[in-house]
């Protein structure tokens, strides 16, 4: 483990948490980024795995369940120089964030999205989330969930996301390896991280997981957009993981939005010459 | 008190009432006088009945009227509606057709418009015929009215505007009555801005480098403004999923050091709420321009109403220091925006811009003297004037006397900005201790405190003996100024206060104010007197009684006067 980005911070995650391995991979990828801690943040939003930057030592937005993506978004806008990554649970990105997570898949801005994906919702004690399997029972759907789960890589390709991979959280050097190339993808990276939660979670476990996923083969063509869509409805037999989809083409969203860039805001200033020079184009004169 | 003409344009949307409207503001103050305008406008994007007036004076206009002198009616259809608030007096211009229900009516005056714009060389012309028409009732000088057109149109249609216009202005040469002539009158350049644009150009101009926000009606205008007139001062502008995207983005770009805020109306602010606790927990300054219109839920969406004050205070769930202001001109909507940036940052608290449709939508000319290019003052923490603790951290939310703590932002070198929207300690990792929340809950309130010093006192016109006090915020001022005038003419002497600032509530100021007048009407478009009860809550005096007004409608001066009489 690389001890630069450590912290002293309390941990609060149950013993054999799927959040712990997340958080070395988290580590390990960062490291390989060569970026110094003050060019890194790290934004999250409420659960479980929303305090994971804490226990990373670098720039730290944790803010509101669900809006991690909107936080995320402007600190890009404000600062394009900063390298902005989003770590947060299924239920916050998918389930109370699910406009932001739509609307900034179609902005594309430079960011890199970690979903803790356990399936549940752990810190309010045992609920079902979004991704859900139908029929799981949770302390709220005491007959089962009867919804249909939310799929998230295939609503991301559908949404013309450029990156969508997705891992599960045992594999550290695995999931490391995605998040460093989600880091450098130029636009909107999706890492949906299949996790155990060994509190709540009595079924999609890391046995189950063990014998349920399989590595895409190293000749998978991830610039295939429809044998991606296909990849990414594979669940009920086995769950393929690794990079399902990849292209560069679109321009991120900071490239194309007048203004963004160079100096970043905090540094602009308000010369009042330029504040008379809009404020003479009120001014009504007869000439 | 001279000439006072008060002309109201008519017509379904899509038909040119905001042209004609605007351009007849800009003729007043051509012509060396005073406008001030006001919109009322339905819910749709064509048709419907729509009106624009324009008060004329020799002096600044402070509100507008409700009884039209001259009225400009380009739909004849709208007739019925249009009469009631027609002065007495008064006249209206209407291309009536035969037999058309304005017929019967004195004060109606059939105007070829459609005939004469055909032969300025199009139908849709109409409206500058019509023009043409108020323009020579009001005795504008023809090379004036020409001037004006030079400065809006170019080419042919310039020479098809001016034909139009000279051909409505010849018509009406002896058959439109005198009286409404105005005075001849030197010509000083005068700024002329909608509320809603000198709100945006206050912000602009007092930093704001990030604006977001999700249209909604009054408070889009704000974002129009800030989206086009940001940009060149090096304002980044986006518009959001939702309210609550906007409030989270503009809380980021402000953890990321630029001057933000969002603009809206009562329903999206209902979905910023959370996010403005939020900000309040980060302490990350974020201005919220509120512009209110009558609820609940959608309520009248174009209309007026200040019914949001208790809930722009109350607003957002936990405690936390803000700054509520409300201005209550251009002049104040333009000052208070860019006090709000210097304010919001100085104390690391939001702030709210509470204004309504009615000084959105009111356009007036104001003294280039009272917009000035004010300094920014930034508060950012940067290189060797980062503190640090014994370990080398900077620690966002360090503890100190008057609870603001330096303000570095991500990306200084060395350092990290953590912040959280738990509880947190000073380094800003999150905490469960209760010393620590006990330090931190005072560290905010403390903020609170030091933002007390600054509040702006409320504004006190009239006589030290004067009978009654009339206690308004916001967008009540000119009406109440004006309406104060007019009791003093007719012998009651009123004085005027206007709040400029809610939160913190100048509680000194308005408590001795009170203490030395018998009586106390506070002035408010709402119906349950929030400000009455704001008043009592935080000064523990009861005033006499609440002037509410709740049909959607702004408060005129002639009417409010009507009413304090009758309350005396």
């Amino acid at each position: 483990m690389n001890g630069t980005f450590d912290t002293t911070v309390e941990n609060a995650w149950c013993p054999g948490c799927g959040n712990f391995p997340i958080l070395n991979a988290v580590k390990k990828a960062l490291a390989r980024t060569g970026k110094a801690k003050h060019e890194i943040v790290l934004v999250s939003g409420i659960g479980q795995a929303a305090k994971l930057p804490h226990h990373v030592d670098v720039n730290v937005f944790n803010g509101l369940h669900g809006r991690a993506l909107p936080a995320a978004l402007a600190i890009r806008l404000a600062n394009p120089s900063l390298t902005v990554v989003v770590t947060s649970g299924d239920g916050d990105i998918y389930g109370e964030g699910g406009n932001h997570f739509v609307h900034n898949i179609r902005r594309n801005p430079d960011i890199a999205v970690f979903v803790h994906d356990n399936q549940v919702y752990g810190l309010t004690k045992g609920q079902p989330s979004p991704t859900s399997d139908p029929g799981w029972t949770g302390s709220l759907q005491r007959s089962g969930v009867i919804a249909g789960p939310f799929p998230p890589l295939a609503a991301a390709i559908a949404l013309g996301c450029g990156f969508v991979a997705r891992s599960l959280a045992a594999d550290v050097e695995f999931t490391a390896d995605l998040m460093v190339r989600a880091i450098a993808h130029k636009g909107f990276a999706l890492v949906d991280i299949l996790q155990p939660c060994v509190t709540f979670n009595k079924k999609n476990t890391y046995q189950w997981y063990g014998k349920m996923v399989y590595k895409l083969p190293p000749d998978h063509d991830a610039a295939d957009r429809v044998r991606a869509f296909g990849l990414s409805l594979e669940w009920e037999e086995r769950i393929p993981i690794g990079l399902l989809y990849h292209r560069e083409d679109r321009p991120c969203f900071e490239e194309l939005h007048p203004g963004v860039g160079d100096p970043p805001l905090h540094a602009r200033e308000t010369p009042a010459d330029a504040v008379r020079d809009l404020l003479r184009k009120r001014l009504f004169t007869l000439s | 008190m001279g000439i006072d003409v008060n002309i109201r344009v008519t017509g379904g949307a899509g038909q040119g009432v905001h042209t004609v409207g605007g351009f007849l503001c800009r003729l007043a103050v051509a012509a060396g006088h005073h406008f001030h305008a006001t919109q009322d406008y339905m819910s749709r994007i064509r048709g419907g009945r729509n009106s624009y007036t324009v008060r004329i004076r020799e002096i600044p206009v402070l509100a507008g009227r409700r009884q039209a002198d001259i009225t400009l009616s380009l739909d004849p259809v709208h007739l019925p509606h249009v009469l009631p608030s027609v002065a007495e007096a008064g006249i209206v211009v209407c291309d009536l057709p035969e037999g058309g229900a304005g017929d019967a009516d004195p004060r109606v005056i059939a105007a070829p418009l459609k005939e004469l714009a055909v032969a300025a060389g199009s139908p849709i012309l109409a409206n500058i015929v019509g023009a043409g028409v108020v323009a020579r009732a009001l005795g504008i000088p023809p090379e004036t009215l020409d001037r004006v057109l030079g400065l809006e149109f170019k080419g042919d249609l310039l020479e098809k505007n001016r034909a139009a216009a000279a051909l409505g202005a010849g018509w009406a040469d002896a058959r439109i009555p005198s009286g409404y002539r105005l005075p001849v009158a030197a010509f000083h350049p005068r700024m002329i801005l909608a509320g809603n644009e000198a709100l945006a150009l206050g912000a602009v101009a007092g930093g704001c480098k990030f604006a977001v926000g999700y249209p909604m009606t009054p408070g889009s205008g704000i974002l129009q403004g800030l989206s086009a007139d940001g940009p060149p001062l090096g304002l980044v502008f986006e518009q959001a999923e939702d309210e609550i995207a906007a409030m989270n983005m503009a809380i980021g770009a402000s953890y990321a050091g630029a001057r933000a805020m969002v603009a809206t109306s009562g329903g999206g602010f209902a979905l910023m709420t959370e996010a403005l606790s939020l900000a309040g927990m980060l302490e990350t300054p974020v201005v919220v321009a509120l512009a209110m219109r009558p609820g609940p839920a959608t309520g009248m969406p174009t209309r007026t109403g200040q019914e949001d004050l208790a809930f722009a205070l109350a607003a957002g769930h936990g405690e936390f220091p803000r700054l509520v202001l409300s201005p209550g001109s251009i002049e104040e909507a333009y000052a208070l925006a860019h006090h709000a940036m210097e304010m919001s940052e100085a104390y690391q608290v939001p702030c709210i811009l509470l204004t309504d449709q009615y000084l959105a939508d009111t356009v007036a000319d104001g003294d280039p003297g009272d917009f000035p290019a004010l300094a920014v003052n930034r508060r950012i923490v940067r290189g060797s004037d980062v503190p640090r603790d014994a370990k080398g951290r900077y620690l966002r939310f360090a503890s100190t006397g008057d609870g603001v703590s330096p303000m570095a932002v991500p990306g200084e070198p060395g350092i990290t900005v953590v912040v959280d929207s738990d509880e947190h300690a000073e380094d800003g990792h999150l905490t469960e201790d209760h010393g620590v929340r006990i330090a931190m809950v005072e560290k905010r309130m403390r903020k609170g405190g030091a933002l007390e010093m600054e509040t702006l006192p409320p504004l006190l016109a009239g006589p030290p003996d004067g009978e009654v006090l009339l206690i308004g915020f916001g967008s009540t001022k000119g009406a109440i100024a004006e309406a104060r005038e007019i009791l003093a003419g007719a012998g009651t002497p009123a004085v005027a206060v206007h709040l400029r600032q809610l939160a913190p509530f100048p509680v000194r100021a308005v408590s001795e104010i009170l203490d030395r007048y018998p009586t106390a009407l506070t002035v408010e478009n709402n119906r349950t007197g929030q400000l009455a009860r704001l008043i009592r809550a935080e000064t523990g005096r009861e005033v006499t009684g609440t002037i509410g007004r709740f049909d959607g409608l702004p408060f005129t001066p002639e009417e409010l006067a009507r009413d304090v009489k009758e309350r005396l």
